[in-house]
């Protein structure tokens, strides 16, 4: 194909002038035709012969206006296809100057519709194209073959606008890099393209006239009030609303279409999880029977497809037996009809007694097996094995269609599709980023739906967080993030890039040393923010070894309130609680018989740190079904749903081998110079198994704290303590002397810091409430405690034994 | 002018064709005729079997049901064609137009160089 341009070939010409031919000069073209008739013929009726020629002259401007809407509007492309003019759009071609660079080709597209498109769709507007794009003509020919590949590659029927977008994005040797700080790949920008001609095929669609049957459709099927009055006619729905072309679900449709028009069981279920279209399949085959261009077998057109209200029945019949009399009557009616299909819902729903549902299998089972009205049922895949174990009868009468979950594309295909409706409904416009995010995230944090339900619920919700009405992927991560409280973008914000790096500083806040468990969370949060970590995984899972009050607890805490949001983001679990193997079940608990085993409780709130104290106190069962967790971030509870706990961060605490680590630290040793035999000596003893002990990202060794340390220990509890009498504006100061001798009293290496706490509520809190009640205490002034006052209340070392002891 | 009297020209006759179709569709033409002595709305006594008088009730009750289906179809049918006649002059009054517009101007001209106006009075 040569790959000039002709811009004197009749079509560049057509092309030119059907630009130049705008809506306005169509206009005055359509006006001067009525005005010189109206004149003419004023002037023949006054006998004036010039009216003739004005009547005459009418004819020009009607030509040229029957020849835009007949021919340059939608010029065909040429069937020589020698050269590159003849396969190139109109309006394309139109604007094209001789000899044309890409730069110039660039804004030449970036004014038309598909250009539009790709500026607000995928952010590559004007100057996005005239960066990419070259000053020299010579690099043309490489844009032109590059956008016959691209036509032929997405079946377009000519090279138009949005082609030509991706053909010069794809002709810049940086490409790849350039679109990937859209988040997007050369693999997006054709499905941009794909995406831009089923608009324009769906604009056509709609524009062409509709056979729906006529006026006198319905004059040889009966009347149907009870139908009205319990079920919804879908087919008048699909009527009144223009139901979307779901190809993902053509498949289903013609195999009903296939069960429907033969001899046979005349039925169909569709099995398939929530979300995944089954209601959305019988409205596009609503859809499909009463379009008369559609191509269904004879005996299916113009039948209507109402579908049964569970709730509006039983409402009407509560009592026993009235449904009985009710529904025969309702399908009597359907069947003498001769057009109407019954659709059941949620099929469960009569096929089970319990609240707003009923059981009449026995009167809609000689239905189904007789064949003499057609049904559609609807149901999941778990109440449908239900149905067959209950009455395998049932099964037996019907042809099962499963309907599987979208696939990825056939949900951004979904979505564009629905796009329509809900850009419409809302004045937002998304962008395809936000799509591919809403698959993304709707796949990973809503459990309760399949695809494309997820995607869509999604995409939908995200109508509310758009930035001027315009939907972006951080929209969709914004809706996540503000309906289940978890961070998933990555970290831009000032104050979040902030509290990140200094992570170690704002934990060390509240936790003295210890700096090697510190800093080895803190990194694991730094890489989940910054979008490298693995995203099928928990954030991190870390196993904090070592003896009581030393801070394992503390940590993870701090953790929580540091970057989790609160004290309260933590799921804590106190492992010695499930000693027995009988406690899995407890752990996996569904949430609405036990709203605090770790599955609900990670459900409801899946952005946190799940803390498991004492680990090693847990059955070896549980710690079997930890494995998972620990592997893949995934657990299913005892109703087999996913729970994620891949934005949680999991750590485990373990006093196993305190002893010996107490024993290493008095012989001198360093943590990291025994670290490695520590452990193998806890899977030698059988303490953990090797495998347990391997899926974690770090094991992380505490060492006991000394007396200075407990000194700084103390100062944090002091300062807890002034923290709760800031609202009293009353201060405490303790001496030096005081703080020492505190420790000395509590210290016991065996427990560690924790003795401190009574200590000092004992010695300090105590003196503060006297001497308030006292009143020698007013409000602004400083309380200073002194070693004398601790002395006092501490009175002899047998008392801080005895505090030590109760700790 | 090749476009006027050859795509230009199909495609008026296309348009017509598809009015025509959508008028037919409209008053359900096709639909009515396949279906002229079906019984009107499915009204017709119910039920089978029973004694010699019942079919023969039912039998005519359907009759019935059916003459009064044929005679209100027959006149949607009439009617329907009556627009679709109307629609199919209209459209030849139009593609005669079409034939002549090209000329309309020459036509106008020489008219009005003749000074031929028709007298009213």
């Amino acid at each position: 194909m040569d790959l000039t341009v002709k811009y004197n070939s009749a079509r560049s010409e057509k092309a030119r002038i059907s630009v130049l031919l705008s809506k306005n000069w169509l206009f005055v073209l359509s006006i001067s035709v009525v005005v010189l008739l109206v004149v003419g013929f004023n002037l023949i009726v006054l006998e004036m012969a010039i009216g003739w020629a004005l009547i005459g002259l009418a004819s020009v401007p009607a030509m040229i206006v029957e020849w835009y809407n007949g021919e340059l509007c939608h010029l065909p492309i040429s069937k020589k296809n020698k050269s590159i003019d003849n396969i190139l759009s109109a309006e394309v071609l139109g604007h094209l100057p001789h000899n044309p660079t890409p730069k110039e080709l660039a804004t030449i597209v970036s004014q038309l519709n598909g250009g539009f498109f790709f500026a607000v769709r995928f952010g590559i507007g004007l100057v996005f194209l005239q960066e990419l794009a070259s000053n020299n003509s010579t690099d043309m020919p490489a844009v032109w073959s590059e956008a016959i590949r691209l036509q032929s590659l997405t079946n377009s029927k000519n090279i138009s606008a949005v082609i030509l977008v991706v053909a010069l994005v794809n002709c810049n040797p940086t490409s790849q890099n350039l679109i990937s700080h859209l988040q997007l790949d050369l693999e997006d920008l054709i499905n941009g393209i794909k995406w831009f001609n089923h608009l324009s095929s769906l604009i056509e669609e709609y524009q062409k006239p509709k056979l729906t049957g006529g006026l006198a459709r319905d004059w040889s099927f009966g009347w149907t009030p009870m139908l009205n009055h319990f079920g919804k006619n879908v087919s008048q729905q699909v009527n009144s609303v223009s139901l979307l072309n779901l190809p993902a679900h053509d498949q289903a449709i013609e195999r009903i279409i296939g069960i429907f028009s033969k001899n046979g069981r005349q039925n169909a279920v569709l099995v398939g999880p929530s979300g995944v279209g089954k209601t959305r399949i019988v409205q596009s085959f609503a859809a499909k029977l009463v379009n008369g261009s559609s191509d269904v077998p004879h005996n299916l057109k113009y039948r209507q497809v109402f579908i049964l209200d569970a709730g509006s029945l039983i409402a009407t019949a509560p009592e026993k037996g009235g449904l009985e009399r009710l529904i025969p009557q309702i399908l009597n009616e359907a069947y003498r009809a001769k057009n109407i299909i019954i659709c059941l819902d949620n099929a469960h729903l009569f096929f089970e007694e319990g609240i707003g549902s009923v059981d009449i299998s026995n009167i809609i089972l000689p239905v189904l097996e007789s064949g003499g009205l057609r049904m559609i049922l609807a149901v999941d895949e778990q109440r449908y094995l239900q149905i067959c174990a209950r009455k395998p009868e049932i099964a037996n009468a019907l042809n099962q269609i499963v309907v599987a979950p979208a696939s990825r594309d056939e949900t951004i295909a979904i979505m564009q599709d629905r796009l329509v409706e809900v850009e419409c409904q809302n004045s937002v416009v998304y962008m395809y980023q936000a799509l591919v995010e809403a698959y993304r995230l709707g796949d990973r944090y809503i459990f309760d739906l399949a695809m494309p339900g997820k995607a869509l619920k999604l995409m939908e919700s995200a109508a509310h967080y758009g930035d001027n009405g315009l939907i972006t992927a951080k929209s969709v991560q914004q809706t996540i993030e503000k309906t289940l409280d978890i961070k998933v973008s990555v970290a831009t914000d000032e104050d979040d890039r902030k509290k990140l790096l200094n992570m170690e500083d704002l934990i060390h806040k509240r936790m003295i040393n210890q700096s090697r468990a510190v800093s080895v969370v803190s990194n694991a949060l730094r890489r989940a923010r910054a979008g490298v970590r693995s995203q099928n995984r928990p954030i991190g899972t870390f196993l904090f070894l070592g003896p009581t009050g030393v801070g394992k607890t503390e940590l993870a805490k701090s953790l929580a309130e540091v970057y989790f949001g609160g004290e309260n983001k933590i799921v804590r679990l106190d492992m010695n609680e499930y000693a027995s193997s009988q406690d899995v079940a407890r752990l996996l608990a569904d949430g609405a018989d036990n709203a605090n085993s770790l599955t609900a409780r990670v459900m409801k709130q899946p952005f946190c740190v799940v803390l498991l104290d004492e680990i090693e106190k847990a059955h070896p069962n549980v710690l079997s079904t930890l494995l998972q967790l620990l592997d893949e971030g995934i657990l299913r509870d005892i109703k087999n749903r996913e729970v994620s706990f891949r934005d949680a961060i999991i750590i485990t605490t373990s006093n196993a081998g305190a002893d010996t680590i107490r024993e290493y630290i008095d012989r001198g040793y360093d943590i990291e110079q025994f670290e490695d035999q520590f452990v193998d000596g806890l899977i030698s003893s059988n303490q953990f198994r090797p495998e347990f002990l391997n899926r974690f990202d770090e094991i992380v060794m505490f060492r006991p704290l000394k007396k200075d340390e407990l000194i700084q220990v103390v100062d944090l509890m002091i300062a807890d303590v002034n923290k709760t009498m800031s609202l009293q504006k009353i201060s405490i100061n303790v001496s030096w002397d005081a703080k020492k001798y505190l420790v000395e009293a509590g210290y016991d290496p065996r427990l560690g810091a924790r003795p401190m706490r009574r200590m000092v509520q004992r010695a300090v809190e105590n003196t503060v409430a006297r001497q308030m009640l006292s009143g020698t205490v007013v409000p602004g002034s400083i309380i200073e405690i002194t070693l004398e006052q601790v002395q006092q209340m501490v009175s002899s070392k047998t008392d801080a034994d005895q505090i030590v002891k109760n700790s | 002018m090749s476009w006027w009297y050859s795509n230009g020209l199909l495609g008026r006759i296309r348009m017509m064709m598809s009015r025509l179709r959508s008028s037919s569709d409209f008053f359900s033409v096709g639909l009515l005729l396949s279906t002229l002595f079906s019984p009107f709305k499915q009204i017709s006594a119910e039920g089978s079997g029973g004694s010699l008088a019942d079919y023969i009730r039912r039998f005519f009750d359907k009759l019935l049901s059916r003459i009064i289906g044929s005679i209100v179809r027959s006149f949607m049918i009439v009617f329907g064609l009556i627009v679709m006649f109307l629609q199919i002059i209209f459209g030849t009054i139009i593609l005669v137009s079409w034939l002549i517009i090209p000329f309309l101007l020459i036509i106008g001209i020489i008219v009005a160089i003749i000074g031929w106006v028709p007298r009213w009075t």
